[in-house]
C-alpha cells in the first residue's frame, strides 16, 4: 500500500499519522496507552452534490457482475412499497448489453484495502465519495416508485475497517426496511472480516447476500489482494449458508419466522487476472455449489483498470469469450447433471475456443450416441447437443401422445443442426452420418464458428446468463434437489 | 358459410364463440372475425355479435371447470393478441380442447395449437418485458403516470403486478395505442377504463426532473466501456420499446 506512517513523540504523548492517498489518520495516545484524540480524515468532499456522488459510486460499482433480482417471490403488503418476483425483471439494458435490474452502487468507494485489480484500491488516486444511509434510501425509493429498478444492490469499499463498513450497510438496510418500508429486492455484500453478528443481522434484512471469492485460488489472492485471505472470505460464506439452512428449518416450524437471505447467496470470480486454468475455475465453482449451496457463481472477465506489474496487460480487451465458455459450463453443472471432471481434466485444462463445452464433451464420448428420442430418459436427452432443458421437457411430454420424428423435434425447439449427429427417431438417423470424432467436430465447429463470429461481432453475449435469471422456467428438480439436500444438513 | 363479427375484446370474442357453437351449423361452416377490417364475401352471411357478459361467462366456466386453468389462460392471453385472426383461432382451439381435453396444451404437433401458442408467447413476452420497461412520472398531484405503446392488449396482464407492488400509490398506466388506461387509487383495486384519451404531456411534480436526471446519470455510468456492445443491447432491448423510456430520449443509445 502506498502509505506512510509516522510516529511522533511529544513529551509523553505518542502521535501516529497514517497517510494513504485516500485517508489520513491522526491518532494520539497518552502514556497509559489510552487513545486520547483521533481524527480520521478522508478525501471525501462533503459538499458534493447527490448527482456527483451517484456518478462516482455507480462507476465504482459497475465491475461487479451479479445484478440479478431473482430467486424470491414476495407479495406486497399494505403500508409498504414493493414486492419481489422470483423470475427476475430487467428494467433496462446498459451499453454493454447487460441487464439492469438493481440500483447497483457502492456505499463508499473509499477503501483501506489495496486489491491490485480494483479501481477503488487505497493506492489509486481517484475521487472518493460516500453516501449517507438516507441518501441511499431516498434514491432507492424514488427510483423504485418510478419503476426504474427492482431494488438495491449495495456494496462498499472498506471504510476504516470491515466492521465499521458492515455496520454502515446494516444501518442503511435497517432504515430502508423499517423507516422507508421498502419491500423490494435487496442484494448486499457481506464484508470479509466483519463480525458474525453484524452479518447475521444484515442477512435478515436482505434477499441475497454475496461474498466475492475474487480469485479462484488462495495463491491468486495472496498476490493480488494482500488484505484478503481465503479464510476471511470463506468464513462469512459458511456462516450465510448455515443461516439459510437454519432459517428454512425455523420456517417449517413457524411460518412467520423472519427469513434469512431467502434468495440465497452468490459469489463472483475474476477471470484472467491470474493464471488459473478453466479446470481449476470449474472445480472451484463445483465445490462452491456443493459445499456452500451457492445459488450462482458469476464469472467476470477481468477489465484492465489499473496498470500494475502483477497484472496482465490484456491488449485485446477483457477475455469475454473465455467468460462465455465458463458460463456455458456452469450451466452444464447446474442444470444438465455434468461434473467438472467430465468436462475438463488436468491434461485438458482449458475449454476449446471453437466448440462449446457440451459439444466438446459429446464428440469425445461418441460411445453414448446415438440416443433414441422416443425412449431415452430425460437425463440422457439433456446430454445431447442441440437439446436444452426446455426442449428435453417438451420431448418427454410430447412423446406420450405420439411417436416423434425429426420434423416434430424442430417444432419442440431442438436445434437439429447440432443434434442430428447424436440422435435417432424411431431407430433412424436423419442422414447417413459417420459417427466419427473428427468429421463431426469439423461440422460442429463450422456451425459454432458462425455463432462465434456473430458473438465477436457483438451478438448475444449475455443471452445465456440472462436466460438463466429471467423469464426462464428452470426445471424445478435441480434447485429443489439442492434445497432438499441443504434441508437435511 | 356464416361469419360472426365480434368486438375486439375478451367478452366479445367469447360471446361469438358461444353463438357460433350454439348455432349448430357445423364447425366447418362458421368463421369468426373481428369487426373492422374484413373483406366482404359474396356467399357468406354475416352476423354481428354484441358482447354479452352472460354468454362469455358460460364459456369461461366451461374452460376453467371442464378443462383447466391453463387452457383458460391460453385463451385469455390469445384474446389479448394483436393478431387479427385471433377470434377464429380461439374458436378452433376451444373446439379442439373440448374434444381432446386439457392435454391439448401439450399437443405441439397440432397447427391450431401451435398458432395459439405463438399468440400466447407473443403476448406473454411483451407483458413480461413491459413490467420492467414501464416508466412512471410523478405528476403535480403526486399521481404516478406511465404511458405505454404496446402491440398487444397487455394492460390487464400487467396491472395486477403494479397493484401489488405500488399499493400505496395513486397510479395510471395509459395505453396510448388502444386508448385504454389502468387506474389505481391508493389501497384499492385497479380498474380498467376503456376509451380513455389522455394528453401527451401532463404537468410534472417539482422533484420529477431531478430524479429523471439521476436515473440518466446512473444509466449512462453503469455500462462498462471495455465491454461495449450495442448490438447485444439492441437484441435485448429492441428500439421499439425505447420510445417511452427516458434514458433513451433523444435517441441516446448508450
Ligand atoms: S476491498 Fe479490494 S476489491 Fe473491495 S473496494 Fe477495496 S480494493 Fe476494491
Amino acid at each position: 500500500m502506498a502509505e506512510k506512517s509516522w510516529l511522533f513523540v511529544i513529551g509523553k504523548i505518542r502521535i501516529y499519522v497514517r497517510k494513504t492517498l485516500a485517508i489520513r489518520y491522526i491518532i494520539c495516545y497518552n502514556k497509559k496507552n489510552e487513545n486520547i484524540y483521533s481524527v480520521i480524515e478522508m478525501q471525501i468532499e462533503q459538499k458534493m452534490t447527490i448527482q456527483e456522488k451517484l456518478q462516482i459510486l455507480t462507476d465504482a460499482a459497475k465491475y461487479d457482475a451479479a445484478c440479478t433480482s431473482s430467486g424470491v417471490d414476495r407479495k406486497g403488503k399494505a403500508g409498504s412499497m414493493g414486492n419481489a418476483a422470483a423470475c427476475g425483471i430487467c428494467h433496462t439494458f446498459a451499453s454493454d448489453g447487460r441487464c439492469v435490474s438493481l440500483l447497483k452502487i457502492l456505499f463508499t468507494n473509499e477503501c483501506v484495502f489495496d486489491c491490485k485489480y480494483c479501481i477503488n484500491r487505497a493506492s489509486n488516486d481517484v475521487k472518493r465519495a460516500a453516501f449517507t444511509p438516507d441518501e441511499v434510501c431516498t434514491l432507492t425509493m424514488e427510483f423504485y416508485r418510478r419503476n426504474y429498478i427492482e431494488g438495491l444492490f449495495l456494496s462498499s469499499g472498506i471504510l476504516k475497517n470491515p466492521n465499521y463498513t458492515m455496520d454502515l450497510l446494516y444501518q442503511t438496510l435497517y432504515k430502508l426496511r423499517t423507516e422507508y418500508h421498502f419491500m423490494g429486492y435487496i442484494h448486499v455484500k457481506a464484508i470479509p472480516g466483519a463480525d458474525e453478528e453484524l452479518i447475521r443481522r444484515t442477512g435478515f434484512l436482505a434477499d441475497r447476500m454475496s461474498v466475492n471469492l475474487e480469485l479462484p485460488t488462495g495463491d491468486g489472492l495472496r498476490r493480488l489482494a494482500p488484505h484478503k485471505t481465503r479464510k476471511t472470505i470463506l468464513k462469512p460464506m459458511k456462516q450465510i449458508q448455515k443461516g439459510i439452512v437454519n432459517s428454512k428449518n425455523e420456517m417449517t416450524v413457524y411460518q412467520e419466522a423472519p427469513r434469512f437471505v431467502p434468495a440465497g447467496q452468490s459469489t463472483q470470480m475474476i477471470i484472467g487476472a491470474t493464471p488459473e486454468s478453466d479446470y481449476q475455475i470449474m472445480s472451484v465453482a463445483e465445490a462452491l455449489y456443493k459445499n456452500y449451496d451457492l445459488k450462482r457463481v458469476f464469472y467476470s472477465a477481468y477489465v484492465s483498470v489499473n496498470t500494475d506489474a502483477m497484472l496482465p496487460a490484456l491488449p485485446d480487451g477483457p477475455p469475454l469469450l473465455r467468460e462465455h465458455r465458463l458460463y456455458q459450463a456452469d450451466w452444464l453443472l447446474r442444470y444438465y447433471g455434468f461434473e467438472a471432471s467430465e468436462l475438463l481434466s488436468p491434461d485438458r485444462p482449458n475449454f476449446n475456443v471453437l466448440l462449446d463445452p457440451k459439444c466438446e464433451w459429446a464428440v469425445r464420448h461418441l460411445e453414448y450416441f446415438p440416443v433414441e428420442i422416443n425412449r431415452a430418459d430425460y437425463q440422457t436427452l439433456l446430454r445431447v447437443p442441440g437439446i436444452g432443458v426446455k426442449s428435453a421437457q417438451r420431448i418427454v411430454r410430447a412423446r406420450r401422445s405420439a411417436k416423434l420424428d425429426f420434423e416434430d423435434l424442430k417444432r419442440l425447439g431442438v436445434v437439429l443442426k447440432r443434434a442430428v449427429y447424436f440422435i435417432t427417431c424411431m431407430g433412424r438417423m436423419q442422414y447417413r452420418i459417420r459417427l466419427e470424432e473428427n468429421s463431426i467436430t469439423h461440422n460442429l465447429i463450422h456451425d459454432d464458428r458462425k455463432k462465434l463470429y456473430e458473438m465477436q461481432e457483438n451478438e448475444s453475449f449475455t443471452q445465456m446468463s440472462l436466460f438463466d435469471d429471467f423469464h426462464l422456467t428452470v426445471p424445478p428438480s435441480v434447485e429443489d434437489g439442492r434445497a432438499a439436500v441443504s434441508g437435511q444438513l | 358459410m356464416r361469419i360472426y363479427l365480434c368486438e375486439d375484446s375478451f367478452e366479445g370474442i367469447l360471446t361469438a364463440v358461444y353463438d357460433a357453437w350454439a348455432g349448430r351449423l357445423g364447425h366447418d361452416n362458421v368463421r369468426l372475425e373481428l369487426q373492422g377490417e374484413y373483406n366482404l364475401e359474396l356467399f357468406a352471411d354475416y352476423v354481428v355479435v354484441l358482447p354479452d357478459d352472460e354468454k362469455a361467462e358460460k364459456v369461461v366456466r366451461t374452460l376453467r371447470q371442464k378443462l383447466s386453468e391453463e387452457v383458460f389462460e391460453y385463451v385469455y392471453k390469445a384474446a389479448m393478441s394483436q393478431e387479427r385472426r385471433k377470434a377464429d383461432l380461439i374458436y378452433r382451439f376451444i373446439v379442439l380442447a373440448i374434444q381432446r381435453g386439457a392435454r391439448i396444451v401439450s399437443e405441439f404437433g397440432n397447427p391450431v395449437v401451435m398458432d395459439i401458442f405463438e399468440l400466447v408467447r407473443n403476448v406473454s413476452n411483451e407483458s413480461h418485458l413491459l413490467l420492467g420497461f414501464i416508466r412512471f412520472q410523478e405528476l403535480e398531484n403526486g399521481v404516478l403516470f406511465a404511458k405505454i405503446t404496446p402491440k398487444n392488449y397487455v394492460l390487464t396482464l400487467i396491472a395486477p403486478h403494479f397493484e401489488d407492488r405500488l399499493s400505496g400509490e395513486n397510479w395510471v398506466i395509459y395505453d396510448a395505442v388502444h386508448e385504454m388506461a389502468a387506474v389505481h387509487a391508493r389501497n384499492t383495486s385497479w380498474v380498467l377504463s376503456r376509451e380513455a384519451k389522455m394528453p401527451e404531456k401532463l404537468p410534472e411534480s417539482g422533484q420529477e426532473e431531478e430524479y429523471e436526471e439521476l436515473w440518466k446519470i446512473f444509466f449512462h455510468t453503469i455500462g462498462i466501456e471495455a465491454r461495449k456492445n450495442p448490438k447485444c443491447q439492441r437484441n435485448m432491448l429492441p428500439l421499439w420499446y425505447r420510445k417511452n423510456m427516458l434514458e433513451f430520449e433523444n435517441n441516446e443509445n448508450c
